[in-house]
């Protein structure tokens, strides 16, 4: 039936209609997303008000949207880095709570020199991220175990082990609330006097630029393209496909595990249940509509960062739930998929 | 042995909703399309169904109201990956995130509000609980009981009818179909929507059946055990069922160490079911060189492409 009208892959779509259906299904699921936040009893104007007058322009607002990007920016650095080596890196939580835990280590263990901590940290959080998704990477190099759904459980498993930390012998026996103690100072990124700004600003630009340059100008972000492309001609080439692939999920891995010191040196201070919700989808959702281009990550981030800013606000007047930032970042997600088919394909009609 | 036969008692509770759910995973995938979207079709079940009994409906029908509701979650799945050729993992992932927003968002108001569900055979027939074999049934429930004779049927209807060959050649070799006559989108959509039926099902269980309350986040990553569970049973409906018996084991192990008070690490205990799927689908991986995937899983089919 759905095959009368005759389905053509394009051959090469043209600039013009990549752009205007991509465009489109991003104006459509934005505009579904509109619709289902006034259903929910926000009203039109307040929309605007603060997804572009309060998220943007105004001075308490872009400092939020910016603090909010940080983590962003490198969870979606971290699912693009293994999107171009077509690794599907669903554990990216995982990921951000091993490196939440091992940065919590070195600050309330007050491990090695006051000025050391943060480096320190910064390193043991890499390299429990990477650490965590290796066990997804060696299931699947050595026996093929799909990446999906091994990185997706490892998730989950990480998350059981921060709530046995933070109800066991990490909590703060002074609070109420599942929750560390708060960071010594020499555990936080100094604040930047801009709302809650901190100096993991420029950790996160420098990652970024490293990383885009890694992918874009080096010989091993040329070789992870044509890996991702195709495997069978990267390994006929003679390319060092198992290395290049091992090399960019180890990186996509500690990504997330920074995004997660980011996250509680920055701007938590301290373990909580909360620390690592939502970034899963953001990282996808990310990563997919940058097209795995570092610096369209990093544009997305903030504009991503805008959304959970306004997100607070819509909350906190409007008694918008948790879910909606979930539910928008899904509608626009599979309306801009569905666009795709409309640079994709063509249709003929059978001669 | 009080134990053991509390424990034993409710294994059943919880294999039923993963049963339930790699049925419906198992025959869209049959069909050749990849669904990762259990998790959130599993959410959306659960949530209508529960609101279906906290508006006054009958339980059985906050089922039929559960897996209505993920269904046209799964058509909207369906006419992404069928119709429009989307990917089919980023379009799941994408129906994770729209069923546990939808939830997130319209179950507020009705959260921990406790309501009257299915009952269980010891109510229905009132049996008296004296015996350890009667202590067991009469926990069980209606749905519980019919699954094996589901499963036979599906197994049947799958491997042995003809409209479950033409399914199955969907999957293997969809040009193949195409050239037989199976009109290869239809087949692929009725699967898809199957899936949401039976996902739907699941999740209305969850709710009505088991803990006859809605919480965000209840479905718990079911669903994802349910897609790794479909790995597990090559396909296979009757090997799921089994598959589902021994992760509802291990589920079902912590709540009974609780109840009688051992003093365990619960939150370590609670890793044992997800670190069990990694080992079973390590196993399936070195011992059955994945057999039993349908060849044209997760593939774009175009007409084009016939050779």
């Amino acid at each position: 039936m759905l095959d009368a009208a005759f389905l053509v892959r394009r051959q090469q779509p043209g600039l013009l209609l990549s752009a205007l259906s991509y465009t489109g299904g991003l104006a459509f699921g934005l505009a579904v997303s509109a619709m289902l936040l006034v259903q929910a009893g926000v009203p039109a104007s307040a929309l605007v008000d603060e997804f572009l007058v309060a998220a943007f322009l105004t001075s308490d607002g872009l400092s939020q949207t910016v603090t909010a990007a940080l983590p962003l920016i490198l969870v979606g650095l971290a699912s693009a880095v293994a999107t171009r080596v077509r690794f599907w890196n669903i554990g990216v939580e995982g990921q951000l709570w091993l490196g939440a835990v091992a940065a919590t280590w070195v600050a309330l263990h007050e491990i090695g020199p006051e000025s050391m901590r943060l480096p320190l940290a910064f390193v043991l959080a890499a390299l429990a991220g990477s650490g965590w998704i290796a066990i997804s990477l060696v299931l699947k190099q050595r026996w093929g175990v799909n990446e999906v759904i091994s990185s997706l459980l490892l998730g989950s498993v990480a998350f059981l082990l921060v709530q046995h930390l933070l109800f066991g012998i990490w909590r703060d026996p002074a609070n109420s609330f599942p929750v560390t103690a708060a960071f010594p100072p020499a555990s936080r990124f100094s604040a930047l006097g801009w709302g809650q700004l901190h100096a993991g600003l420029f950790v996160a630009a420098l990652i970024a630029l490293a990383v885009w340059f890694l992918l874009e100008r080096t010989r091993a972000g040329f070789y992870a393209d044509a890996v991702g492309l195709n495997r069978q001609a990267a390994l006929a080439t003679g390319l060092p496909v198992r290395r290049t692939l091992a090399g960019l999920v180890l990186l996509s891995g500690a990504l997330s595990g920074l995004a997660g010191m980011v996250i509680v040196s920055g701007t938590e201070h301290r373990l909580n249940q909360a620390v690592g919700n939502g970034y899963l989808f953001s990282a996808i959702v990310i990563a997919y509509l940058a097209r795995a281009k570092p610096f369209w990550v990093v544009v997305v981030a903030l504009a991503l960062g805008a959304v959970f800013t306004a997100g607070n606000v819509l909350k906190v007047f409007y008694g918008v739930s948790e879910g909606m930032i979930v539910l928008v970042q899904g509608t626009v997600l599979i309306s801009i998929l569905m666009a795709q088919f409309f640079s994709t394909y063509s249709l003929n009609r059978p001669s | 042995m009080d134990f053991l036969i509390g424990w034993i008692a409710i294994i059943p509770n919880y294999a039923t909703p993963l049963v339930l759910a790699s049925l419906g995973l198992i025959i869209c995938e049959r069909a050749g399309i990849l669904n990762l979207g259990a998790e959130g079709l599993m959410a959306v079940g659960a949530m209508s169904a529960a609101i279906a009994v906290l508006s006054g409906g009958n339980p059985w029908a906050a089922l039929v109201a559960g897996a209505a509701s993920a269904m046209a979650l799964a058509f909207l799945f369906g006419m992404a990956t069928v119709v429009l050729r989307a990917d089919q993992t980023l379009s799941g992932l994408a129906v994770v995130a729209i069923g546990l927003g939808v939830t997130g968002v319209v179950g507020r108001s009705y959260v921990q509000k406790t309501f009257v569900g299915i009952p269980n055979l010891g109510d229905i027939f009132a049996l008296e609980r004296d015996t350890a074999v009667a202590r067991i049934v009469a926990v069980q429930d209606p749905i519980t009981l019919a699954l094996p004779v589901m499963v036979g049927l599906l197994w049947w209807w799958l491997m042995r009818s003809r409209s479950g060959l033409r399914l199955r050649a969907v999957g293997e070799n969809p040009a193949a179909a195409d050239v037989a006559g199976v009109d290869v989108q239809i087949v692929q959509l009725g699967a898809v929507l199957a899936s949401g039926l039976l996902c739907g099902l699941a999740g209305a269980y969850l709710s009505v059946a088991t803990s006859h309350v809605w919480v965000e986040g209840m479905v718990a990553s079911r669903g994802w055990v349910a897609v790794a569970l479909v790995i597990f049973a090559r396909w296979n409906p009757a090997r799921a069922l089994v598959g589902a018996l021994v992760f509802g084991s291990a589920d079902a192990l912590v709540p009974r160490l609780q109840a009688v008070g051992a003093d365990i690490p619960v939150y370590l205990m609670m890793t044992l079911p997800y670190l069990l799927t990694l080992l079973v689908l390590v196993i399936g991986s070195i011992s059955g060189r994945r057999s039993g995937e349908p060849a044209f899983l997760g593939r774009i089919y175009l007409r084009q492409d016939k050779h």
